[in-house]
């Protein structure tokens, strides 16, 4: 079995949807000839496909090593505060998803966020409510 | 041949033998704990790593080659160090000690975490456990998880997939949040499981257990105004004394009897009874569609793990599966309708238990379509549990004979615990029963052994029954391919276990291909010792006949010992 355009197929599904549906894990399963149970745990392994339904705006902030000694845990109160939810839920509205992630790539740039595709260096408290209030 | 030395011992072994299998020839246990002889190598555990002279890492052994020249030290100062620590890792993610939940574990006599710790020489734990305060997995009948037990070694997962061909299981996320799971955590109850429990077997902690009916057994066995009724596989005769220390494969029929007796059980009863009906009905419905040109080859009905298993899998096969319930379900109706009218014994009274090798059985007796017949299923280490509970010595009691009428069977359904058992039971008599004759050769060994596909031919007057038997749903899968693809046969057996029930989801730990081997060599023993080697022959199975049910097949047979299936899908 060919496996080289898996991940391509989950992205495809992942850019239609905003998340990879149920029936479309028992599509792929049964197109590759494996359980459904691997398809999934595929997905799983990577953090940034989900399962689930998410915001629009998907907003990461970093919290590895050179962030968190930038406060970074004050910047993810903030928009906790803001936006009403914790680590890992969507507000209710499915506007934004909220996530702490791994390294960034700009560690001599921290604090960072990420909204969907898009890097926020040096982000202090206001600029984070500032990014926040442009997306709504 | 390649050259090695491992711990000073120079051994030649053939190319392709990784270190941890020539360290074995070289009579040296290397610990581990995700490798499992039979399944695929994952190499995650690390604790069968060793020193390889040349090489700065340390390496593990399952999953590394010997090259010639090799020179291995498996328990050097810096192995044994590493190796500790390891195991302390390993250890602290894994909820033991501070609940002094040890005690408690379905596992706490056959862990192996506790056999590792003795065999590389724990002396302290510098870590305190984390319990990572996941929910335990209850969606089940049958087999019920504990992840806070789980280590990841992936074995279940590996069983699942590789042995029985299914995998239900996965593992999800990554570093210290990993965790085997599911298809969207849905649960084992809500997933296509069979039920079979060979995970249970894979597993080497307490994460994976059945779903306990004991202690609902126990209520029954001490309320006065319960008839309670016990009846027992054949294959748990061969098996259940291993929990108390006997050789595997040791023969203890009377004594279990006896020790039933002894738990309070109103009444003895051997399933074994009601296999040689099964084998009346079965044998009867094969005669039938054979000469009545109904929907063939004919699929045996006995294993609740491959039912659940076609019902996911191959529904478009349900017509092909016997309508006959299982000896456990078919033993169930016949003592709350035929012995309970006999005995005079309301129907709300009498409680039916069962004591199974087997999880599956606890789900089969919970499917609506048949609900009723059977109340409590107990698996094999349940039963040993009991026992052990009551300070039965069981090993050393007088042996007991099971009661009448429903305690008399013949060999052709002992055989019903080993693969190819109920395939040669099913010939034996199908063979009298159309010839008229009587059969000369009664074994029929093409059918017997750990052989994961057999087939045979069998003249029956003028025609040629061509039968086959796959046991282990890997196995299983590969057959019904075969059927698929236009394979022709009458006859198939189907066994969700390998080597049929001697090595079900609920029989002692461990069970391993060696051990299964001694059970089945003990079945057909038993089979050679009984004077009736042919079910129409049982006396018991003729009463029953002339006094209730009429004949083979007749409706009153159809209503109690027939039933129908459900096309699940996945």
């Amino acid at each position: 079995m060919n496996y080289a355009n898996f991940l391509e197929r989950m992205h495809n599904i992942q850019d239609t949807y905003g998340y990879i549906p149920e029936c479309e894990i028992d599509k792929v399963a049964r197109e590759f000839n494996i359980p459904r149970s691997k398809v999934y745990g595929t997905i799983r392994f990577y953090s940034m496909f989900y399962t689930e339904p998410t915001g629009k705006y998907i907003i990461r902030v970093c919290d590895s090593l050179s962030c968190h000694i930038n406060e970074s845990k004050e910047i993810v109160e903030v928009i906790k505060d803001y936006l009403g939810i914790d680590n890992g839920e969507t507000t209710e509205d499915r506007k934004f998803t909220l996530e702490i992630v791994e390294c960034l790539g700009h560690c001599g740039e921290g604090p960072v966020m990420m909204v969907n595709d898009h890097i926020y260096t040096h982000v202090s408290k206001t600029m984070a409510i500032e990014i926040l209030d442009k997306c709504v | 041949m390649l050259k090695v030395n491992i711990d000073g011992q120079n051994l030649e072994v053939a190319e392709g033998t990784t270190i941890l299998e020539a360290a074995k020839k070289a009579h040296i246990k290397i610990p581990t704990l995700c490798y499992e002889e039979g399944l695929s190598i994952y190499g995650g555990c690390r604790l069968c790593v060793v020193e390889v002279e040349g090489e700065n890492l340390l390496q593990p052994a399952c999953a590394t080659e010997i090259r010639d020249g090799m020179i291995v030290r498996t328990h050097s100062p810096k192995v044994r160090e590493v190796r500790k620590t390891l195991f302390e890792l390993i250890i602290a993610s894994h909820d033991i000690s501070c609940e002094l939940n040890c005690l408690t574990c379905s596992r706490n006599g056959s862990c192996e975490l506790r056999k590792v710790a003795e065999d590389i020489g724990i002396t302290e734990i510098r870590l305190s456990p984390i319990n990572k305060g996941y929910g335990e997995d209850k969606s089940s009948y049958a087999i019920m998880r504990e992840p806070n037990k789980c280590i990841t070694c992936g074995r279940c997962i590996r069983k699942c997939e590789e042995v029985q061909g299914i995998g239900i299981f996965t593992m999800a996320n990554r570093g210290p949040a990993t965790i085997v799971t599911t298809f969207g955590d849905k649960g084992m109850g809500n997933v296509e499981c069979t039920n079979c429990g060979q995970c249970i077997h894979a597993c080497p902690t307490g994460a994976l257990h059945e779903v306990y009916h004991y202690e609902s057994v126990w209520d029954v066995l001490h309320d006065e105004s319960k008839h309670v009724v016990v009846q027992t596989a054949p294959a748990v005769r061969v098996a259940i004394s291993e929990a108390f220390g006997d050789e595997p494969g040791t023969i203890a029929t009377g004594q279990m009897v006896a020790a039933l007796r002894r738990l309070g059980f109103d009444k003895v009863f051997d399933t074994n009874f009601s296999a040689d009906l099964t084998i009346m009905e079965e044998g009867t419905e094969l005669i039938q569609r054979i000469k009545e040109g109904g929907t063939l080859p004919l699929f045996t009905s006995c294993s609740p793990g491959w039912i659940k298993f076609i019902e996911h899998f191959y529904p478009e096969f349900l017509p092909h599966l016997s309508s006959c319930k299982s000896p456990q379900q078919m033993f169930g109706a016949i003592a709350k309708s035929y012995y309970a009218e006999k005995n005079n014994i309301p129907r709300e009274d009498l409680v039916v238990v069962s004591v199974m090798p087997c999880t599956a059985k606890k789900f089969e007796a919970k499917r609506p379509e048949m609900d009723g017949d059977v109340d409590y299923v107990l698996t094999t280490r349940e039963l040993a549990g009991m026992i052990k509970a009551a300070g039965i010595d069981m090993v050393n009691l007088e042996e007991e004979e099971y009661d009448r009428i429903m305690g008399t069977s013949t060999g052709a359904a002992d055989i019903f615990g080993a693969t190819g058992g109920v395939m040669e039971a099913a010939l034996r008599t199908a063979y009298e029963l159309i010839t008229g004759k009587e059969l000369e050769k009664l074994d029929f060994y093409d059918v017997r052994g750990m052989t994961g596909i057999k087939e045979t031919e069998v003249e029956i007057d003028g025609l040629t029954v061509r039968a086959a038997v796959a046991h282990g749903l890997g196995n299983v899968r590969k057959l019904m391919e075969m059927i698929k693809a236009g394979k022709e046969y009458h006859f198939v057996e189907l066994m969700a276990c390998p080597g049929g029930c001697i090595g079900g989801g609920g029989q002692p730990i461990p069970t391993t291909d060696e051990i299964r081997q001694k059970r089945i060599d003990s079945i057909y023993q038993i089979d050679k010792n009984k004077k009736l080697r042919k079910s129409h022959e049982n006396p018991y199975i003729k009463k029953l006949y002339d006094e209730y049910l009429g004949e083979p097949g007749s409706h009153r047979a159809h209503e109690l010992l027939h039933t129908h299936y459900t096309a699940r899908g996945v």
